[in-house]
C-alpha cells in the first residue's frame, strides 16, 4: 500500500509540478525523498533555495511522513536540527493529505512564522519585538545557506 | 471542559456527624480486614466503593449509556462519544449541554465533523479515494457519519494502524481535519470479524468506562487481577479489590495514609534505587494534566496533544488550549525563572541524617509488615487446624483479627514516618504554619506516635506466643484482644490529631489523606 500511494504521489507530482517546489526520491529507496523549496517572495526567504528530507514511514499514508529541513533556516518554527513545529504533520496529520500539500504548507509557514507556538523561543521574541532585526537575520542566513 | 474540583464537594460532609455510616461494597466479602462490627470513622468523610470486574464493567457502562442516550434520545454510539469526551461524568455533559448547546457540544465531543459535507459520491458508480489516490467501485467504499467516503481497504488498514497506537477509543474521520469519530458500528463492519483489531477495539470501548472515567481506577495489582474500583464518595481513600491489594485510590499506589499523595511520591522517589524505565520515564515523558497518563514527545514543537486529547505545554507540563493549530494557540507563558532551585540542592543534603532516621524506621516497619503479611496464611491454616481439633474452646478468630490489626497499624506507622518527615522540619509547610506551632505538633504527635509502636510491639509479640502449641490460654485471649482495641484506640487518636490538629493548621496545600477506616 505505501510504496502503491508515493509511487502514485510522484507521478502526480510530476504531471502538475506545483511551482514553487519540487520533491521526488533522493536514491534508489522509494521511501525517502528529497524535496526543495523556494523561498516565497513575499518572504525575506526570497531568493533561496531550501533542501527538505522526506522519510515515508512504512504505514504511510496513515501515519505522517518526517519532514525536515536540510538547509539551516533562521525562523521561529524551525529549529538547529531542521525538525518543523507544523502540525499537520503531528497530530492533524489525516491520510487525505499529500507531500504537495505539505510541501505548501511549509511555505506558507515561511511567509507565516507562527511565534506563539515557537520552537525557537529566542527566534520567536525578535520576531515579535524587533521585526526588522528578524527580517535581517533571515535575509542573512538565506543568503549565506540558501543561495548559490 | 468540567472543573474536577467542585465534582467532589458533594461528597463532603464535614460537620459534627462523627459516626458516619462507611459503606463498603466489596462484592465477594470483606475477610481480608474480618470483623462485622461497625466502622467507628476517624472522620465524617464518606467512603463508598466497588469492585468492578469484567461482568460488572458491561452492565455499569450499559447504565451510563442508555441514561445517556435517554436523555439526549441520542443513539448508543453518539452516547458513548459523548461520555468518552466528558470522562464518564454524566452530570458535567449535562450541565455543559445546558450550557453552550448541544451543537458545540456534539463538535468537541466528536459526534459531528467540523468540516461537513453531503456525501457528493452517492450517485455515483466510482469514488476516488483521498487515501490511496485510486478509482474504487462505490461498493467497495464507505462513507461515515460526516459523510466522509474512502475506500474499505484504506478504512481497514487505517483502523489497525490507530488501533494498534492505542486510539481505539478516539478513532477519527480519515479526511483532513474533521475530527469526528467513526461509528462504532461501521468500525466492526469494516474490520474482519475475529481479527486481533477488531477484538482489541471492542475491549478498548468496553474499558473506556474505567480508563477514561475520574470515578474508576484499574486495580494495580501485578499480575494484573483484571479488575477495577470504582468510587462514589471522597476520592481520598484506600480501597481493597477483591484480589486482596489495598491501594490509594487518588494516586493508584500502595496505601500511605497518614501520608499525603504528594509526601509518599517524592519519598518513594527519594528511597527507591531507579529502575531504568523510571530513569527513561522521566527523561522522556510528562503526566498529561488531564488524564496523568505519561505523554511521550515525539518531536516537533512544545505544544504537546495527549491521546485523550489535553493540549499542554511540554517545558511546563500546564494545560493550554486544545485548538491548537499552527495559526493560533491560546496565550501561555511559562520561561520564567522561579528561584528555588538552588535551595532545593542545599536542602537535600543538609536532611540527609535527617532523612536516614525516619527512612529507617518506616524501612523497618515496612519489612516487618512483609513478614507479618507471609504468616497469616500460615496463621489461617492453623487457626483451622486448632478450630476443627479442639472442642473445649474452638473460636480461634481472636488470633486472626488480632494479626490484620497488626498488619493495618504497620502500614499506618511506617506511612506515620513518611508523613513525620515531610510535616516537621521540612520546607514543604514552611509558609503555612510557625515554627514553633510546628514544633508542638510534633511533640503531639511523636507521643502519639510512640504510645502506638508500643503497643504494637506488644501485640505482635503476644501474637508470637500464641503460635506456640501450648499457650491457647483464655489469658493469651484477652491479652490480645485488649491489646487489639487499645491499639484501634491509639490508630483512631492519631488521626484525630493528624486531621484536626496538624492537616487543619494548613491553609493552602492541598493535604487530604485517606481517613482511618478500621474496627
Amino acid at each position: 500500500m505505501a510504496s502503491k500511494r508515493i509511487q502514485k504521489e510522484l507521478q502526480d507530482l510530476q504531471k502538475d509540478p506545483p511551482t514553487s517546489c519540487s520533491a521526488g526520491p533522493a536514491g534508489d529507496d522509494l521511501f525517502h525523498w528529497q524535496a526543495t523549496i523556494m523561498g516565497p517572495a513575499d518572504s525575506p526567504y526570497a531568493g533561496g533555495v531550501f533542501f527538505v528530507n522526506i522519510t515515508f514511514p512504512p504505514d504511510y499514508p496513515f501515519k505522517p511522513p518526517k519532514v525536515t529541513f536540510q538547509t539551516k533556516v533562521y525562523h521561529p518554527n524551525v529549529n538547529g536540527q531542521g525538525s518543523i513545529c507544523l502540525d499537520i504533520l503531528k497530530e492533524q496529520w489525516s491520510p487525505a493529505l499529500t507531500i504537495s500539500k505539505v510541501l505548501l504548507s511549509v511555505c506558507s509557514l515561511l511567509t507565516d512564522p507562527n511565534p506563539d507556538d515557537p520552537l525557537v523561543p529566542e527566534i520567536a521574541h525578535i520576531y515579535k519585538t524587533d521585526r526588522q532585526r528578524y527580517e535581517d537575520t533571515a535575509r542573512e542566513w538565506c543568503r549565506k545557506f540558501a543561495m548559490g | 471542559m468540567a472543573d474536577d474540583s467542585d465534582l467532589c464537594s458533594d461528597y463532603y460532609d464535614d460537620d459534627e456527624d462523627d459516626e458516619s455510616d462507611q459503606l463498603y461494597q466489596v462484592d465477594s466479602g470483606n475477610d481480608y480486614l474480618g470483623e462485622d462490627t461497625q466502622p467507628e470513622a476517624s472522620s465524617s468523610r464518606k467512603q463508598e466503593w466497588t469492585v468492578i470486574d469484567q461482568c460488572t464493567l458491561a452492565k455499569l457502562q450499559n447504565g451510563a449509556l442508555e441514561a445517556v442516550s435517554g436523555i439526549m434520545g441520542c443513539s448508543r454510539s453518539t452516547a458513548r462519544k459523548l461520555l468518552v469526551h466528558f470522562r464518564w461524568d454524566k452530570e458535567s455533559l449535562m450541565c455543559t449541554v445546558a450550557d453552550k448547546g448541544q451543537e458545540v457540544v456534539y463538535r468537541a465531543a466528536g459526534v459531528t465533523s467540523a468540516v461537513e459535507l453531503e456525501d457528493p459520491s452517492a450517485s455515483m458508480a466510482e469514488v476516488d479515494c483521498g487515501s490511496c489516490l485510486c478509482s474504487v467501485a462505490r461498493n467497495e467504499c464507505t462513507s461515515m457519519e460526516c459523510g466522509h467516503i474512502f475506500c474499505n481497504s484504506c478504512w481497514q488498514q487505517y483502523f489497525d494502524v490507530q488501533i494498534s497506537d492505542g486510539n481505539s477509543r478516539r478513532l477519527r474521520c480519515m479526511a483532513f481535519r474533521c475530527g469526528a469519530i467513526c461509528d462504532e458500528g461501521k468500525v466492526g463492519e469494516l474490520l474482519p470479524d475475529s481479527s486481533p483489531a477488531l477484538k482489541r477495539y471492542q475491549q478498548a470501548l468496553l474499558e473506556s468506562y474505567i480508563e477514561d472515567n475520574q470515578n474508576v481506577r484499574w486495580c494495580p495489582s501485578a499480575p494484573h487481577c483484571g479488575r477495577a474500583i470504582q468510587v462514589d464518595g471522597d476520592h481520598y481513600c484506600e480501597p481493597q479489590c477483591c484480589c486482596g491489594l489495598m491501594f490509594c485510590f487518588k494516586c493508584g499506589d500502595l496505601p500511605h495514609s497518614p501520608a499525603t499523595c504528594e509526601m509518599f511520591q517524592i519519598w518513594k522517589q527519594k528511597s527507591q534505587d531507579d529502575s531504568e524505565t523510571k530513569n527513561w520515564l522521566c527523561a522522556h515523558t510528562k503526566p498529561c494534566p488531564k488524564c496523568k497518563n505519561p505523554v511521550e514527545k515525539n518531536g516537533g514543537c512544545n505544544l504537546v496533544v495527549c491521546r485523550c486529547g489535553q493540549a499542554f505545554c511540554w517545558l511546563c507540563g500546564s494545560a493550554t488550549g486544545t485548538d491548537h493549530t499552527w495559526t493560533r494557540i491560546s496565550g501561555h507563558e511559562c520561561g520564567r525563572w522561579k528561584d528555588d532551585m538552588d535551595k532545593k540542592v542545599d536542602e537535600a543534603s543538609r536532611n540527609h541524617k535527617r532523612y536516614m532516621h525516619y527512612f529507617e524506621r518506616w524501612k523497618g516497619h515496612m519489612d516487618s509488615l512483609a513478614k507479618e503479611d507471609e504468616l497469616r496464611a500460615d496463621v489461617l491454616t492453623s487457626v483451622e487446624n486448632l478450630e476443627n481439633a479442639d472442642n473445649e474452646l474452638n473460636d480461634y478468630s481472636w488470633i486472626t483479627f488480632g494479626l490484620d490489626q497488626v498488619l493495618v497499624a504497620r502500614r499506618i506507622l511506617s506511612s506515620s514516618y513518611v508523613f513525620a518527615f515531610f510535616m516537621f522540619g521540612n520546607d514543604m509547610f514552611k509558609s503555612e504554619i510557625s515554627e514553633e506551632r510546628n514544633l508542638a505538633n510534633k511533640e503531639l504527635f511523636e507521643d502519639q506516635q510512640q504510645m502506638l509502636e508500643a503497643e504494637l510491639e506488644r501485640l505482635s509479640h503476644l501474637l508470637e506466643d500464641a503460635q506456640k502449641p501450648a499457650n491457647k490460654s483464655m489469658q493469651l485471649r484477652m491479652l490480645v484482644i485488649n491489646s487489639k482495641d487499645s491499639i484501634h484506640r491509639r490508630i483512631v487518636n492519631l488521626y484525630n490529631t493528624l486531621e484536626n490538629d496538624i492537616l487543619s493548621q494548613l491553609t493552602q496545600s492541598a493535604s487530604s489523606i485517606a481517613p482511618y477506616t478500621g474496627k
